[in-house]
């Protein structure tokens, strides 16, 4: 018996199908269009931005639904519309995270070097140049601050996202809604809360290990949402068999779902430390941000890489504020390869998730 | 039945609850856990309460949400203008984010080439990324200039409907400026939601509006906005939060005005926003204001509570393979 799927028509789906001349007519209507535009702005000199929305939007509105009107006859204008909208608002957003990525690199990379990398800014004044002093103890801060909040919320959000998987109690969609909505939690209120429980009641002053407190609230939701949505990748049979063969349900979890939801759980974690690794509200309200380098989490004062931009852009000189750009490019830099692990980690599960999609 | 012993085991109880005490310990730590964000929303609100409690107690919570002035001298503090100017500048952060986002979400979906679609996710991601300070940062630096030059040439053409009329000299530190700001930080968000629910909508549906002679205009419009469109609003509201809750980059870029309201002028430099108001008056606040920053912590707590509660509940309902 012949077991193969019978084979694609090749008359399926007529309209995916493209010719050559639409092809051809697409091209030219979008050149066409980019062409008078750059004609007006570079030769005619009109302003970038009028001719952005009066020449080049309209000319494009009219070329792209006139070939649409060409290769389906009315219903291609709204179609044209609709794809030429689309690209607009896509592009636009494309520029505006262009532009925030380049002012980045550009001006952090001019104070970047690798003294900037490892010394502290003990004795160094805001308008001293920056040749002098660095953000070493405010890295050391950062890693210190979140790794201890790391500490206390990796397994509370490992835990919750446990509840939600492997319970059947009934509360799990509540607790879902509650999550869902403490990760819009503003930062600052999670920092006014350790502030009002601590540092009001006189029961510690600044210190490390509040700013660490104060980030849990905010990393709670991210780990436990990730850690939720591997373990659902887990087949059930392998929970069943294992549990079929007698193991209890807390052996069943450690030495078989946990272990084949490892790279899923990696992933929740890193994502909540990318998270918080720059919040700079809750900081500010519970960690004094100091010039040294301080090692202590239970005492004095700590910079951190978000407070340390947060003063040095508050101070409003120019040498300042380019301190604060190398700052923000080390921060970036930091969250950029938190978030490349966590890619790279969670990436093979995601490519046999991935459904082939048309 | 036959008295001859049945070759089927003999009948045991289902358990169906833990019964060793590792699974009971097991179950119950994680349940606790998960009741645990619950506990900590609670504390949140108590112990702000407790210390608000005195300048809700002077002013009248009534005055103090409502009312204007924020003063030390007479230590009479209200924070109208303030959540007014939240509002104002949320507002106009999602009327820009919307469409953005909802563009991107169906580029990904439903015009993107595989390749492309990774690609364009990574951005996505990328600017999903970027902390709130960066782009506060960005904005004071690089974007505010150009936003005073777009909101100049929206007053010169626009100038005689009211929203864009400006009295003021300068365009710089305008709640226009921070609404651009705050859309940044909201695309990927609502993108990311709307995109989920996109993919989720039923491949049949589509074909089916094709097959009955649809274009994708038509399609995109009575089909795939209509399943999707509570999925699009919990990822709205989900935005609004955020943007009622964002702090350093509404700082760095507007001007905080505390004594009046900017109803709508919103390309006069002078706006408000209660996160930002207290991130700037934290610093030398006397015990009394203190207690008024802490009180403004809890207006701002409830309000993002109540709207990021109703929003993940539309997300998730309109999201049912998620609640497994």
């Amino acid at each position: 018996m012949n077991l193969e799927p019978a084979a694609r028509p090749e008359t399926a789906e007529p309209w995916a199908r493209t010719t050559a001349r639409a092809r051809v007519l697409q091209i030219a209507g979008s050149i066409l269009p980019i062409a008078i535009s750059l004609f007006a702005w570079l030769i005619a000199g009109v302003n970038p931005i009028v001719v952005v929305l009066l020449v080049l939007l309209p000319t494009l509105l009219i070329s792209i639904g006139t070939v649409g009107f060409i290769l389906k006859g009315k219903r291609g204008i709204p179609d044209a519309a609709l794809i030429v909208m689309t690209f607009f608002l896509g592009a636009f957003v494309m520029v505006l995270l262009v532009s925030v990525v380049w002012s980045l690199l550009e001006a952090g990379f001019r104070a970047l070097s690798p003294q900037f990398i490892y010394q502290n800014n003990t004795y160094v004044t805001p308008t001293d140049g920056l040749e002098f002093g660095g953000v070493g103890h405010a890295i050391i801060g950062t890693l210190l601050v979140v790794g201890l909040s790391t500490l206390i919320t990796v397994p509370l959000g490992l835990a919750t996202g446990v509840y939600l998987t492997e319970t059947r109690s009934n509360g799990r969609g509540f607790v879902r809604v509650i999550l869902q909505a403490m990760a819009g939690l503003p930062s600052v209120v999670a920092g006014l809360f350790i502030y009002s429980v601590f540092i009001v009641t006189g029961i510690s002053q600044y210190a490390g290990w509040l700013g660490a407190l104060a980030l849990v609230p905010l990393m709670l939701p991210t780990i436990s949402r990730v850690t939720e949505e591997s373990l659902k990748l887990v087949p059930q049979e392998l929970r069943n068999g294992a549990l079929g063969l007698g193991a209890s349900s807390w052996k069943a979890f450690f030495q078989v779902t946990m272990p084949a939801a490892k790279s899923g759980i990696v992933t929740a974690i890193l994502l909540g430390v990318a998270r918080v690794v720059g919040e700079t509200a809750p900081l500010l309200l519970t960690v004094f941000p100091i010039a040294g380098t301080n090692l202590n989490l239970l005492s004095g004062g700590m910079a951190t890489l978000p407070t340390y931009i947060y003063r040095f852009v508050a101070l409003g000189f120019d040498t300042s504020v380019a301190r604060a750009w190398g700052a923000a490019l080390v921060l970036m830099i930091l969250v950029g390869i938190l978030f490349g692990l966590a890619r790279y980690i969670s990436r093979p599960k995601s490519l046999k998730k991935k459904k082939v999609k048309r | 039945m036959a008295e001859t012993s049945s070759p089927a085991p003999v009948r045991r109880a289902l358990r169906v609850k833990p019964a060793t005490r590792e699974d009971k310990i097991f179950f119950g730590v994680s349940t606790a856990a998960g009741y645990s964000s619950l506990v900590l929303i609670i504390l949140i609100l108590i112990f702000l309460g407790i210390q608000a409690w005195p300048t809700f107690a002077q002013q009248g919570i009534l005055e103090f949400v409502f009312g204007t002035g924020w003063s030390n001298a007479e230590e009479q503090y209200s924070i109208g203008p303030m959540l007014w100017g939240s509002l104002l500048v949320a507002t106009i952060g999602v009327i820009l984010a919307v469409p953005m986002a909802i563009s991107i979400a169906y580029f990904i979906e439903f015009m993107a080439t595989p390749r492309i679609r990774r690609i364009a996710t990574l951005f996505i991601d990328l600017l999903a990324a970027i902390p709130s300070i960066i782009l506060g940062l960005w904005g004071l630096e690089v974007f505010s200039y150009v936003g005073a030059e777009w909101g100049q040439m929206l007053n010169a053409s626009l100038g005689f409907i009211p929203v864009f009329s400006n009295v003021a000299e300068s365009f710089l530190r305008t709640p226009f400026i921070a609404g651009v700001v705050i859309a940044v930080m909201i695309v990927p968000i609502i993108s990311s939601v709307t995109r989920e629910i996109f993919s989720q909508v039923d491949d049949d549906l589509i074909k089916a509006s094709i097959a009955l002679g649809g274009n994708s205009e038509s399609t995109f419009r009575r089909v795939i906005l209509p399943v999707s469109a509570s999925g699009i609003t919990g990822g709205v509201l989900l935005g609004l939060g955020r943007a009622l809750g964002e702090t350093v980059a509404i700082f760095f870029v507007l001007n905080l005005v505390f004594d009046s309201y900017n109803w709508f002028n919103i390309l006069e430099p002078g706006g408000g926003a209660i996160a930002s108001l207290i991130l700037g008056q934290f610093g030398e606040a006397t015990a009394s204001e203190v207690s008024a920053l802490l009180a403004a912590g809890v207006i701002l707590f409830l309000m993002t509570l109540v709207i990021n509660s109703i929003a993940a509940f539309i997300v998730s309902r309109a999201q049912p393979w998620n609640n497994r």
